[in-house]
């Protein structure tokens, strides 16, 4: 097996070829093979073809190689090399290369080539060349950046080896540790001790939870002498919670999730959280790893129908599609961008591939051909992805809802016969109400006298003041009115109504404010009734009442419907509600062509003095509102008003919001109109060029979506999830999150670009096992954990191995961003383990994001940081400085910068400064300062402090000014910011 | 960057503890110092940038691109097929638009300058100006990105980022790049970001205010804090010697001591207090004032005299800006924002001896139309086709004009100037050849001027 890849001479010959059109068997070569015999063509593909891929190519497979020969085709071997045409038809005895596959004058395949060729192998070339060496090779078979048979013969692309299921799982260990430590000896590198157990378990524990183990489980692991010790620990931390949490943003750094699109206002993605939790718990109950590949791209089309729990979480999976960027200002015109997005995303991500590049040209590298990103380009355009708004087109659409459609209907429409049976009663009572209205309204007759009337401009306020003479159970009526446009009515109103002479009573709705609620009509001091009313089409009580508006106990009100209303602030604060409301007071809000009033029905016989004002309370670019002051000067009309009123009895609503109807929805694909997508040349959806089918890519077989079929996502789905480069791509991902580093360490890049495999045979062992296992993730570790690599002491590098690639010590590491914020929040008690669900975003309905107010927050959180809300268009301050993951691009394996502006984190940042004063309050419930370093090194790093660490501690405190508090807060950030809270070993 | 074969002989050397501590110690910081200063391709110019961002799109017809022969045709209908325009219903028809300020030729070059920049106007003797810029997006959002990427699209390392990735800093307790802006221009923190490159090239913000720079001001008195850093060093150093004295470390504990340092180097640079009122006066600075576009410029000047390489000033945010879709004379106020705080850097530069070292580059995303949809319609739309952006100091030739728009200002014709072209003379100026200065991301060479060809423009080059 040699699969060593030769990237340097590759590259060479890579870029000549990039020009060329993918044709996986060009016209050229159908035509040479159409005249050769189709016994000459079979030996040809049986025997030679292979043999010549697997021991010749290394060093002969290209356009210009080794000696300056090229087997690559059969130009190449004509032309020969720098000692002449390699081959003479016909005639072997005269063919150099049969004169050096026989260890003549020349010696090949040299002896670190593997040697001299096998007796069999020799025959069937010198056959080949006695048959007049048939070759139906042109040398243009080109694929992307790779001739054809270079391409085939890809380590990464090969089956995966047969490997025989273990005897007991210590063999497959004893296996892995054997493949590694060849490797170490061959090198005379050294191997580290094991790490001691406290070690181990912080290391094991960091690892698969992300958080530290406490002082009591180190104790109870450091005692444990049983042999199962190790596996019932590897067992208890893949059993937590914390493990899902761990593990799954690992894959959400590889699919650069994130909580907004990322176009140009960078609109809120309220309901991308599904998929963040449903990767958590995918690895949570270790799904196997190839249904999780399913799942992802085609989740919604593989999940059984019948069972709800499933369908919704094959559709929320799906949002691994939907999360793709958005761009521009009217992100629709720019989907080419997000279908380039969503296919270098699937090629990194899955197949180790840089798939995104074949977008304006062939790959210049590997084997992927323009006509190859166009046919995987029509399956996602032939997908609808949710749409998450952007400053063109403010509305979502299509969200994807997770309840069966009957469910809908039944929430949509509540039963027919149930809302006939409501609309009958409310239709009875509206007719009763108006009737009643109706005969009061009559007697107004020629009464009414218009004492003032005004328009209000938005913003504005009118005041009015007078005296007039009534007589007992006359009105006195404020009547507000919208003008052309409405909304943004909320209209304030003062107004005191005064005895002139003898008592001087006197009335205003300022008294209303406290007792709104007490009644329509209200009963008020020495016999007055104050009525709510709306006065269109037909004379109305305000009937139903909210004791609490908005879910605020503060506001309250006397309504119909949305509007009209009279309410009431009864805090002494103003309240934040659709507009400002001024502290304790009284308001009035009339409804579109429906003007809403106060009225006054007097008790008394004399002059009165009417004073206040009408504001406009909700200033906005509209047309204000208007009001009228009238008195309705007959004795007998108050009278019939409250007995309107006291008529019908009130109609109270709920104080809590009635239940929304909230249909759950996923940002999530379905399939859309399915279309075969257009070449685009030069990446430009303006220049079309010819319709490209969908189909798997053509190296792996281009098998075509079946007719009918849809879109393709299905099939797509079994292609990548079945395809041996995704296995070897994640337990190769699976080992970079243990070991710091994979055994390809370009783990986004399993193509020519990237790096070869340090221990190939271990690699395909591991997908091997991998794929044996029914794909389960859990499975890996508990294999990965049991070496003794894993478990090895970690040290400084050495010079033979700086970047220890031979992993003859562990990797000391530093903490991510969220492993380091988790941890403090844990060291100071204040870590909410509770697991996070949506963002508190804005109501959708008050979306107004441009590009000049793009949307942007930051929400506090004490839950751990994979439920922090992430944005793509400005990063988390805190996330940016400890090299979080990129939202934009997969990030396969965190970087670790060492700048000053981290040091100032520790130095200063408030929350660090925080969560230090919380952690020294918590220490210091401990009496005696001796206890107390006990315990803070226990906390934060689960060991006893050494005597000269107390010493050191006792003198700190000692020397550090201020009170207890001040000086273990002091303690608590020094501990904090040492390089042992922050780094694992 | 690094030389891998000395690295390892250093670290080689630091782990068998045979040197350690001692001399090797320093060395080894230095070659893990992502900031450490690193030579240029060639020799550069200019050591330093000053960026200077107008946010939100500024007319080139109104200030830097005289055009008599629009004022001619004021009112005149033109072919509706503008990048920005077109589609649009109620600009079916389009009609030329005269410029609302008036030119003057100034300085012994002559270069005529619009009313709208009296103060920068008696600098043109220093400046490069470029009168056929332009740029392939329409959109603020895009071609913001591209101003300060080179990418239209996805994010990009910025500008920024690249020549300190090239170049290191000179002051290791300063920020490298550092972005001084009131509010967040269009495309938001991404302007500034790193992106691939390591995250030590990322712009350090600042916000004009009481605490520029977060995390900064002490919060406990420095002589506790003294006391809290000693221990800390203590309890790293203890902890670094049982451990073969790992590079990764070390170096964390090296950052606490320049981030203590940061805390009086960053406040001084702030700090205005041994400045000259004729100074202060000269960039129209009132006592304590602690904003504004004045204050920007002189903050600029004083951290590229303390080694800052990169400082870019955005003079305002999204909103608010030199956007004038609905009236032109908006540009007034912001104009005179920024128009004497410039012309006062470009001379205290200049009389200090720093400008020859000192690159100052003035752009915008990009201009506004000649036209609008009726002549006397006030605003004018944003225009791709050819704006102006100026150059002075560090290696550019002053007094000088480049290019040229047509006669109605419409599309840059002479000796056209893309963005990344632009960026690609910025980067030359500093020592920099913009096709080498790459970093390999995903099977791609990524590079600011991206994939297609730009060229350095030579003219300008002094």
């Amino acid at each position: 097996m040699n699969r060593t890849p030769k990237t340097s001479s590759m590259l060479v010959i890579l870029t000549f070829s990039c020009m060329i059109t993918a044709t996986a068997k060009s016209q050229a070569e159908e035509s040479a093979a159409n005249t050769m015999s189709a016994e000459a063509r079979a030996f040809f593909e049986k025997e030679v073809r292979p043999l010549l891929v697997k021991r010749c190519f290394e060093c002969h497979g290209g356009s210009k190689t080794e000696g300056g020969l090229s087997l690559a085709s059969a130009e190449g071997w004509k032309l020969g090399g720098d000692s002449g045409p390699a081959i003479v038809p016909g005639k072997p005895d005269e063919s150099l290369l049969i004169e050096a596959i026989n260890y003549g004058s020349l010696e090949m395949p040299p002896a670190e080539r593997g040697g001299k060729l096998a007796a069999r192998e020799i025959a069937i070339l010198t056959k080949w060349v006695e048959m007049g060496a048939p070759d139906p090779r042109t040398g243009s078979e080109v694929l992307g950046g790779m001739t054809l048979d270079e391409a085939k013969s890809w380590w990464a692309f090969q089956p995966l080896p047969e490997v025989r299921p273990a005897e007991s799982p210590i063999e497959d260990i004893e296996r892995i540790d054997a493949l590694l430590n060849r490797e170490i000896e061959n090198r005379g590198l050294e191997l580290a001790p094991a790490a001691d157990r406290r070690t181990l378990l912080r290391r094991l524990t960091y690892d698969l939870t992300g958080l530290p183990p406490t002082h009591d489980e180190v104790e109870a692991f450091t005692a444990d002498e049983s042999p199962d010790a190790l596996a019932k620990v590897i067992d208890r931390l893949l059993d937590s919670p914390r493990y899902g949490e761990q593990w799954g943003r690992h894959w959400l750094d590889v699919v650069r999730y994130a909580d907004t699109a990322g176009e140009n206002a960078d609109f809120p993605l309220p309901h991308a959280w599904r998929y963040r939790n449903w990767v958590i718990d995918a690895f949570q109950r270790d799904m196997p790893f190839d249904q999780f590949v399913r799942m992802q791209l085609a989740g919604d089309l593989l999940a059984d129908e019948s069972n709800a729990e499933e369908r919704a979480d094959g559709i929320i999976a799906t949002g691994y599609l939907a999360l793709a960027r958005r761009f521009g200002h009217d992100s629709d015109k720019d989907m080419h961008l997000t279908y380039e997005d969503v296919i270098d995303n699937l090629g990194k991500n899955f197949l180790g591939l840089s798939l995104g590049c074949a977008r304006c040209h062939d790959h210049k590298y590997d084997p992927v051909g323009a006509e190859d990103y166009y046919a995987l380009y029509g399956i996602f355009e032939s997908t609808r992805f949710a749409f998450p708004g952007c400053e063109a087109k403010q509305k979502t659409r299509d969200m994807v809802p997770l309840l069966p459609q009957e469910q809908i209907n039944a929430l949509v429409n509540p039963k027919r016969e149930d809302v006939a049976e409501l609309d009958a009663a409310k239709k009875k009572q509206l007719e009763a109400r108006t009737a009643a209205g109706e005969s009061v309204e009559k007697l107004v007759g020629d009464h009414r006298r218009v004492l003032a009337e005004s328009q209000v401009a938005e913003g504005a306020s009118v005041p009015f003041s007078q005296s007039i003479n009534v007589r007992k159970g006359e009105v006195i009526q404020l009547t507000v009115s919208p003008n052309q446009s409405h909304g943004a009515d909320t209209t304030r109103v003062e107004w005191q109504i005064s005895e002139t002479r003898a008592a001087k009573r006197s009335w205003s709705v300022a008294e209303l404010v406290a007792n709104l609620m007490k009644g329509n009509p209200y009963p008020a001091s020495h016999g007055v009734q104050w009525c709510f009313l709306e006065t269109t089409p037909v004379l109305m009580f305000l009937a139903e009442q909210r004791p609490n508006v908005d879910g605020n106990a503060a506001l309250k009100s006397w309504g119909n419907g949305n509007t009209p209303w009279a309410l009431v602030n009864t805090d002494d604060q103003q309240v934040m509600a659709w507009t400002t409301l001024t502290a304790e007071s009284f308001f009035l809000h009339p409804g579109p062509n429906r003007p809403v009033a106060v009225a006054w029905v007097s008790p008394l016989d004399g002059e009165v003095t009417l004073s206040g004002l009408v504001a406009d309370a909700h200033p906005s670019n509209s047309d204000g509102v208007a009001f009228e002051l009238s008195h309705i000067a007959t004795p007998e009309y108050g009278p019939a008003l409250v007995k309107l009123g006291q008529s019908f009895p009130p109609v109270e609503v709920p104080s809590a919001k009635p239940e929304k109807r909230v249909i759950p929805v996923a940002y999530a694909v379905v399939e859309g109109e399915t279309k075969n997508a257009r070449f685009q040349k030069a990446g430009e959806p303006e220049q079309l060029g010819p319709e490209v089918p969908r189909r798997w890519l053509s190296i792996f077989g281009g098998t075509q979506v079946p007719e009918d079929a849809g879109s393709g996502r299905r099939e797509l789905s079994e292609w990548v999830a079945k395809h041996p480069l995704t296995a070897r791509v994640m337990v190769n991902r699976i080992w970079e999150w243990h070991f710091g580093q994979g055994l390809v360490r370009s783990s986004n890049d399993f193509g020519t670009q990237g790096e070869a495999p340090t221990h190939p045979e271990l690699l395909d062992f591991l997908a091997s096992r991998f794929v044996q296992s029914g794909y389960s993730v859990k499975a890996m570790h508990r294999l990965i954990l049991h070496t003794d690599a894993f478990q090895r002491a970690s040290a400084t590098p050495v010079a033979a191995d700086p970047d220890n690639r031979w992993l003859s010590h562990f990797n000391r590491r530093r903490l991510t961003a969220e492993e380091l914020r988790d941890n403090l929040l844990n060291t100071s008690g204040q870590l909410d383990l509770t697991p996070g669900k949506a963002h508190p975003f804005p109501e959708e309905s008050t979306w107004k994001f441009t590009q000049h107010h793009p949307f942007n927050a930051v929400y506090e959180t004490d839950k751990r940081s994979v439920y922090m809300m992430v944005q793509r268009q400005r990063r988390h301050p805190f996330l940016a400085l400890f090299d979080g993951a990129d939202p934009n691009a997969s990030t396969p394996a965190r970087e670790t910068t060492t700048v000053p502006t981290q040091a100032l984190y520790f130095i200063n940042d408030p929350f660090f400064h925080a969560q230090a004063a919380k952690l020294a309050a918590i220490i210091l419930e401990t009496p005696g300062d001796d206890a107390r370093v006990l315990q803070a090194y226990r906390r934060l790093f689960q060991r006893e402090p050494t005597p000269s660490e107390q010493q050191r501690a006792a003198k700190f405190l000692h020397n550090y000014p201020g009170d207890a508090r001040e000086k273990w807060s002091a303690l608590s950030r020094v501990l904090l910011a040492s390089n042992e809270f922050l780094f694992v070993e | 960057m690094t030389n891998p074969s000395r690295r390892t002989f250093l670290r080689s050397a630091a782990a068998s503890s045979i040197l350690f501590p001692g001399i090797v110690n320093q060395l080894l910081a230095d070659e893990e110092d992502p900031l450490a200063v690193r030579d240029p391709h060639f020799p550069a110019k200019a050591k330093n940038v000053i960026f200077l961002f107008m946010t939100g799109g500024v007319s080139h017809i109104d200030t830097f691109d005289p055009k008599p022969e629009l004022t001619k045709q004021h009112g005149k209908e033109i072919p509706s097929d503008h990048p920005s325009t077109k589609g649009r219903p109620d600009y079916s028809r389009i009609f030329l638009k005269k410029p609302q300020w008036e030119f003057k030729p100034h300085g012994q070059c002559g270069t005529e300058v619009s009313s709208l920049f009296p103060h920068v106007a008696e600098c043109v003797d220093d400046i490069a100006l470029i009168r056929s810029m332009y740029t392939s997006h329409a959109n603020h959002y895009n071609s913001t990105l591209a101003m300060h990427t080179g990418s239209f699209t996805v994010p990009r390392p910025s500008i920024g980022s690249w020549a300190t990735y090239g170049l290191g800093t000179l002051n290791r307790n300063l920020p490298g790049f550092v972005v001084i802006a009131p509010a967040q221009t269009y495309a938001g923190t991404q302007v500034y970001s790193n992106d691939i490159l390591p995250g030590a090239y990322q712009g350090t913000l600042v916000v004009p205010g009481k605490e520029p720079v977060a995390n900064v001001s002490p919060r406990v008195p420095v002589d506790h804090q003294q006391l809290e850093l000693a221990a800390l060093r203590e309890i790293n150093t203890e902890h670094l010697a049982t451990r073969g004295g790992d590079p990764q470390l070390l170096a964390r504990l090296q950052t606490f001591e320049t981030a203590f340092g940061m805390q009086m180097a960053v406040p001084d640079a702030f700090d205005f207090a041994d400045e000259t009122q004729s100074t202060l006066d000269s960039y129209g600075l009132k006592p304590d004032q602690k904003t504004g576009f004045g204050w920007q410029c002189l903050a600029a000047r004083r951290l590229v005299e303390r080694g800052v390489r990169f400082v870019e000033l955005i003079d305002t945010g999204s909103s608010g800006n030199w956007d004038a879709h609905g009236d032109m004379l908006r540009h007034e106020p912001l104009a005179k924002n920024v128009d004497q705080p410039i012309a006062a850097l470009l001379r205290d530069l200049k009389q200090r001896g720093m400008l020859n070292e000192t690159l100052v580059v003035w752009t915008t995303e990009f201009g506004r139309t000649p036209f609008n949809k009726t002549a006397d319609h006030k605003g004018r739309e944003h225009h791709p086709l050819g704006f102006s952006s100026w150059m002075a100091g560090g290696g550019v030739k002053p007094g000088m004009v480049h290019g040229a728009t047509d006669e109605i200002g419409m599309n840059a014709v002479d000796k056209p100037v893309h963005v990344r072209d632009f960026h690609a003379t910025i980067l030359h100026l500093m020592g920099l050849d913009h096709e080498r200065l790459s970093m390999r991301h995903a099977g791609l060479d990524v590079r600011l001027t991206g994939v297609e060809y730009a060229h350095v423009v030579k003219e300008i080059l002094a």
